[in-house]
């Protein structure tokens, strides 16, 4: 079948003066050319099935790791958007609070694509118990909210988490240093607005442990009103905190909670908040990214010399093509073909092996080794216990996608040769 | 070309010398120039990329060890036993004048003994909790308060009353040198101090975090302030060319002086930094198993391709009598000496890009400081190239080289040198050893 259609290609008076191959025909030919030299093929496809494997598995892995960062780093108690006085986030007074935040936060949290948001205010005090004294940070917060978007509140050791007006929940550590207990009453002291002392007088109900050693050594919460009355702050709160459906920028929650707000508040986004998520996020993109090229670069650079290979040896068969009337064209056409041919067994079995890796870690998950040192690691960089890699289009598509274009080029490279090769002088090159 | 010829007289068995063989090796090699230079090029490029990341790596574990040890850490530190748990002066301990020093080794860059508790302090506007550090600065060269940059004025000596913050916590506090402020601690008695510091100066870090957290004053005065003769560690740094094993040593030799105290290494006084130091030192492996996994798949081909274009003259030199163990022995020799340009190309390169950024990469360019201070590094990056970091991937590489040729040397060996003599073009796949079975003519 394949000669008579060559042939009838060939002969067809209506075809032009230098043959033209239908596409259908050049693939089959291209594919068979690839059975000739069956190492070849299979090394150059494997060569490309291993760097879609590993950069296909590690990218799943990293958006996986990544959307839960975000999450578990922002669920602690920063929220994905806050809304502060402009001049707070750089150096924050106490005088620059958010006026009637608690009205504000009821009015955000009715926006589409935000999940909650709560307001909370803030004062740096020192903290007694009997003769013991240390310096720590105060939230004042609404406790049902908090306890509904953040995940503090859940991280309690010991007690209730602010059951009463006057209760305090406090860092297991500065519950230590302080020599507190469940039941014990401490006393914070601080300066107000308009000068002078406030003074705040707690029951401690709750002892957390967050496991970042400095929440754990110096925050202490208490319910907003008790610390907007003794600081003197009115209706006042220092950071409206919201929590949307995600922490993606592109969902728009972000301009519509803009929009809500009144003139003389900020809204700052979780990179801004927490810039040491954002800024070790792209830190490992980047590094992740060096190796990918590198990978991909290496496995390139050896299907162009496969192809280098496969030109040389086949240049008499090629004269002997253009000597019949094939179009040099049709030939590089051909080499393409084979190119993608070869792509399509590497990507195949490179996308197959990815997802029989990732797919049963996608609904099990996988925690890292255990080891005390990386625990603690993984808490202060406030990482997730367990990491479920995602599978998504990205890292379906994008490193498949980048070795096509490589393979695609590394065939061209040579086969453009075939352009400058003289059918007589090809057909008499020493095979 | 001098000495005996290849000759099966000369040498029975068809026994050829090492030196014939690699020029042999030598010579095919140019045969495919544009083939071979890819190959070269690919091997450089692999060798160079797992070298310089390597340097990342390396550079990264050493930073984040030297910033640990310079933050008041030390190789190793002296506590009293529950210290740690619960940081104060009442697990303080007397460090006897004459202790002996002689003890903590030859390796020993210095040590300090300091007195640090938790204190509040409170300017006019704000209120801060710190940690109050007594130093005698004159034994600080050990760490950063030695190096740091500081505005106004150092610390004296011991018995300096004056106050040095750091510059955060002073734009916190809303304060200025030569303001006072006033620190809020506990005496040894148990009974809270109430005291007014002037503040001396201000010291920077590359860590607001640490800027934040530590007053320093002169360790004798707050001791007279504490009413006290304690501290609550003698820190030591070693030298810098001290390894693991001169840290054991010394950390045994200190343990014997004071056997009632707790002596911890570093690692066990910052374990996140450690762990991350342990990790650096597998990560050099996976980097290398990564590219080098890439380049493998390129050299088996390239050197499968030149056995196989190979065939008829490696029968003819089979047929006059060349032993297969020297048919494997050349294609080896031409995939190691292939693999030896390509590193050390590699290395040329590695060593020239190293040299362009050995004097630090500033990431702040990049804006990733904030990333880096959350791992413990500073944001002048500076990569680190080890010669045992080379030695190792140059090892790697040639036996991956000489491993990666077996497949394709084999393969020489396995086609009967008749068959290739006739025209046996290539690979023996299952229809040609059927047609030869048939034929007869498998040995």
């Amino acid at each position: 079948m394949t000669e008579a259609a060559v042939s009838a290609a060939v002969a067809q008076p209506s075809a032009p003066p230098r043959s033209f191959l239908p596409l259908p025909l050049l693939a089959r030919v291209a594919w068979r050319n690839l059975g000739r030299r069956r190492l070849r093929t299979a090394m150059s496809a494997a060569g490309i099935g291993f760097a879609i494997l590993l950069v296909s598995t590690f990218t799943a892995l990293q958006t996986g790791v990544y959307g839960a960062w975000i999450d578990t780093a922002t669920g602690v108690m920063t929220g994905h958007w806050q809304a502060q006085h402009p001049a707070y986030q750089d150096d924050p007074r106490i005088a620059d609070v958010v006026p009637e935040g608690t009205a504000l936060a009821a009015r955000i949290a009715k926006l589409p694509g935000v999940v909650g948001a709560t307001p909370r205010a803030e004062a740096f005090a020192l903290i007694s118990a009997g003769e013991r004294s240390f310096g720590g940070l105060v939230h004042g917060v609404l406790p049902g909210r908090e306890a509904e978007l953040f995940s503090l509140p859940a991280r309690l050791t010991e007690g209730e988490y602010l059951p009463r007006e006057d209760s305090a929940y406090l860092g297991a550590a500065l519950a230590a240093n302080l020599g507190v207990g469940v039941g014990d009453e401490i006393v914070a002291l601080g300066g107000a607005p308009e000068g002078g002392v406030a003074a705040l007088a707690l029951t401690v109900d709750g002892i957390f442990a967050s496991g970042q050693a400095e929440l754990d050594r110096s925050l202490l919460q208490v319910p907003l009103a008790a610390l907007q009355e003794a600081f003197g702050l009115g209706n006042g709160a220092h950071r409206i905190v919201i929590n949307a459906e995600t922490g993606e920028d592109d969902s728009g929650v972000g301009a519509a909670i803009a929009a809500a707000l009144p003139g003389g508040v900020r809204l700052l986004d979780w990179q801004t908040l927490m810039p040491q998520i954002e800024q070790s996020i792209r830190f490992d993109r980047i590094t992740a990214d060096m190796i990918y090229w590198l990978l991909m670069l290496l496995v390139a650079l050896s299907v162009v010399n496969a192809f280098m290979m496969t030109v040389f040896e086949r240049t008499p068969e090629f004269g002997m093509l253009l000597a019949i009337g094939m179009r040099p064209t049709a030939i590089v056409g051909m080499l393409l073909l084979e190119g993608v041919g070869v792509w399509a067994l590497g990507a195949l079995c490179g996308l197959a092996l990815c997802v029989a890796v990732v797919v049963p870690l996608q609904v099990v998950g996988f925690a890292l080794p255990e080891s005390e040192a990386l625990a603690a690691m993984n808490e202060q960089m406030m990482m997730p216990e367990r990491l479920h890699p995602a599978l998504g289009g990205k890292a379906l598509a994008q490193a498949p996608l980048v070795m096509l274009i490589g393979t695609l080029f590394a065939a061209l490279v040579p086969a453009l040769r075939v352009r400058r090769m003289r059918p007589v002088e090809a057909l008499r090159a020493e095979e | 070309m001098n000495g005996p010829a290849p000759t099966r007289q000369a040498t029975p068995g068809g026994r050829l010398p090492l030196r014939l063989l690699v020029q042999l090796a030598w010579r095919n090699l140019g045969r495919h120039r544009r083939r071979n230079g890819m190959l070269l090029g690919a091997i450089a490029l692999a060798v160079a990329g797992v070298l310089l990341l390597n340097t990342m790596l390396r550079g990264m574990e050493g930073e984040i060890r030297e910033v640990v040890l310079d933050n008041l850490t030390g190789h190793v530190k002296v506590l009293g036993q529950g210290y740690l748990a619960d940081p104060g002066i009442e697990h303080g301990f007397q460090l006897p004048a004459d202790w002996p020093q002689g003890l903590v080794s030859e390796e020993a860059f210095g040590w300090a003994a300091r007195l640090r508790v938790p204190a509040v302090v409170m300017s006019e506007w704000e209120t801060r909790g710190v940690e109050l550090v007594g130093v005698d600065p004159r034994r600080e060269d050990i760490s950063f308060l030695g190096r740091t940059n500081v505005t106004g004025e150092r610390l004296a000596d011991a018995e300096d009353r004056r106050l040095l913050l750091g510059r955060t916590l002073l734009e916190q506090l809303q304060t200025a040198v030569g303001r006072r402020v006033v620190l809020v601690t506990q005496g040894a008695d148990g009974r809270a101090r109430e005291v007014g510091y002037r503040v001396a100066g201000v010291y920077e870090s590359d860590f607001r975090a640490l800027e934040k957290v530590f007053a320093f004053t002169g360790a004798a005065a707050l001791q007279q302030t504490l009413g006290t003769n304690a501290v609550t560690e003698v820190s030591v740094r070693l030298a810098r060319s001290a390894d693991d094993d001169a840290q054991a040593a010394t950390a045994s030799a200190l343990a014997t002086v004071f056997a009632e105290l707790a002596v911890l290494p570093w690692q066990e006084l910052a374990p996140q930094a450690a762990a991350m130091v342990a990790m650096a030192d597998f990560g050099v492996f996976i980097y290398f198993a990564v590219v080098m996994g890439a380049l493998v798949f390129g050299l088996i081909n390239a050197m499968a391709t030149a056995v196989m274009e190979r065939v008829r003259e490696m029968g003819m030199l089979r047929a006059v009598g060349m032993r297969p163990g020297a048919v494997v022995a050349q294609v080896m020799l031409e995939c190691s000496l292939i693999m030896a340009l390509g590193v050390a190309l590699g290395l040329v390169v590695a060593l020239a890009v190293f040299a362009a950024v050995a004097d630090g990469i500033d990431l702040r360019t990049f804006d990733l400081d904030k990333s880096l201070e959350q791992l413990g590094m500073r944001a002048n990056f500076i990569p680190v190239l080890t010669v045992a970091d080379v030695v190792l991937v140059v090892v790697m590489s040639l036996a991956l080289g000489a491993v990666a040729s077996l497949f394709p040397a084999l393969r020489a060996v396995r086609i009967p040198p008749l068959v290739a003599l006739t025209g046996g073009r290539g690979e023996p796949g299952p229809k040609r050893r059927r047609r030869r079975d048939a034929a007869g003519d498998n040995p």
